[in-house]
C-alpha cells in the first residue's frame, strides 16, 4: 500500500492499519536495532531496547505532531533508552573497569576479514557513549548531519567534535595495534 | 578554506568531501583540486577508516523480532460494516440493571422472611418430638 506521506502512514498505523504498522516496522527497526546494538554491544539488550522504543512509538502515534521527523524521534528514544541502560550498568559495577576488547589489528596476512571487522566493532563499542553514538549515526547508518545532530540533541559543530575524537581514537587504537603486531 | 580547517574536516567527516558540511563542501573541493598532495596523508588515513566502516555488516532484525514489534502495535478498530443495533438496544443495559436491582430487592426483603418461616417450622418439629407429641396421631384423632 502506498502512503501519501510519513504523516499519512503514522496516522494509519495509529488506527491499527496492519500495512502501515508493518511498513513502519520494516522501515525503522533495523536502524533502531543497529544503533542499540552498537551502543550496548549486546544483541539481546538491543532487541529489548528496540521493542521498548516501538512500544513508546505506538503509544505516541495517536497524538503525533510532526515537529520532528518520525525517524529522528524514534532514534532519539532508542538512544536515550541505551544511555539509561549504560548508566545502570556503570552504577551496578562501581569502580569496576569494563572489559577491554582486543581492538588491535594484526598484519593483513594474519587476519581474516571476520577478525578485522570484529576488531573494528569492538573498538567502536569501546568508545565513550556519545562518540560511539555519533559515529554510528553518521559513519555507519548514513544519517544526515542535521538529523544526527538532532537525534543527539547537539549542534553540528558539537557533532563534528565528537566525530573527530571518535575517529582519532579509532585510528590510534587500530593502527597502533597494527604497528605493534 | 584554510589548510588547518580542511584537515579538521577530513578528520571528522572522512575522506569524501561530499560528507563535509554543505557550507564548506565547495571550498574544500577547490582546495583539494589544487593541492591534493598537501592532504594526501590525512586523506589516506581517513580513507582507511571509511573502508573499515564499510566492511561492518548491517545489523538486521530477526523475523521473530519483526513479528513481535508488529504484534505490539495498536489493534485495528473493529468496524460494524453498516450494521445498526435496533433502537431498544440503547435501553437494554438499563433494563438489565433494573432487573438486577429488583432481584436484589427481593433477595433482601423476602429471603429473610422465608428463612425465618422455615426456621420456625423446624423448631416446632424439634419441640414436638422432644415432648413426645406425635403430630400424625393427633391428626388421626381429629379425623375420628
Amino acid at each position: 500500500m502506498a502512503f501519501t506521506s510519513d504523516l499519512d502512514q503514522i496516522t494509519r498505523a495509529a488506527a491499527g492499519d496492519p500495512a502501515a504498522v508493518r511498513g513502519l516496522v520494516n522501515r525503522y527497526s533495523a536502524g533502531v536495532l543497529s544503533l542499540a546494538t552498537r551502543m550496548l554491544a549486546d544483541r539481546a539488550e538491543a532487541e529489548d531496547v528496540t521493542q521498548e522504543t516501538f512500544l513508546r512509538a505506538w503509544k505516541a502515534l495517536p497524538g503525533w505532531e510532526p515537529r520532528a521527523k518520525f525517524s529522528t524521534w524514534l532514534h532519539r528514544v532508542a538512544l536515550n533508552l541505551c544511555y539509561d541502560r549504560l548508566r545502570k550498568r556503570k552504577e551496578s559495577l562501581p569502580g569496576e573497569l569494563p572489559d577491554q576488547a582486543d581492538t588491535r589489528l594484526a598484519p593483513h596476512d594474519a587476519l581474516d576479514q571476520v577478525q578485522r571487522v570484529s576488531a573494528i566493532e569492538n573498538a567502536i563499542a569501546a568508545l565513550p557513549d556519545r562518540q560511539g553514538a555519533a559515529l554510528t549515526l553518521c559513519a555507519l547508518q548514513g544519517h544526515s548531519q542535521a538529523e544526527a545532530a538532532e537525534i543527539l540533541e547537539i549542534s553540528i559543530e558539537a557533532l563534528e567534535s565528537l566525530l573527530a575524537r571518535a575517529r582519532r581514537t579509532l585510528r590510534a587504537q587500530l593502527l597502533e595495534g597494527r604497528a605493534s603486531a | 578554506m584554510t589548510d588547518d580547517r580542511l584537515i579538521e574536516l577530513i578528520e571528522a567527516w572522512g575522506a569524501d568531501p561530499d560528507a563535509f558540511p554543505e557550507a564548506e563542501r565547495a571550498g574544500a573541493k577547490a582546495v583539494l583540486a589544487t593541492r591534493l598532495e598537501r592532504f594526501a596523508a590525512a586523506l589516506a588515513e581517513a580513507r582507511a577508516l571509511d573502508a573499515a566502516f564499510a566492511r561492518i555488516p548491517e545489523i538486521l532484525p530477526s523475523a521473530a523480532l519483526t513479528e513481535a514489534l508488529i504484534a505490539s502495535a495498536p489493534r485495528p478498530k473493529v468496524a460494524l460494516g453498516g450494521f445498526r443495533l435496533p433502537k431498544f438496544a440503547s435501553w437494554a443495559p438499563a433494563s438489565g440493571f433494573a432487573a438486577l436491582a429488583a432481584g436484589l430487592f427481593m433477595g433482601v426483603m423476602v429471603a429473610p422472611a422465608a428463612s425465618a418461616a422455615s426456621d420456625t417450622d423446624e423448631a416446632a418439629t424439634v419441640l414436638e418430638h422432644a415432648l413426645g407429641f406425635d403430630p400424625a396421631a393427633f391428626t388421626e384423632e381429629l379425623d375420628e
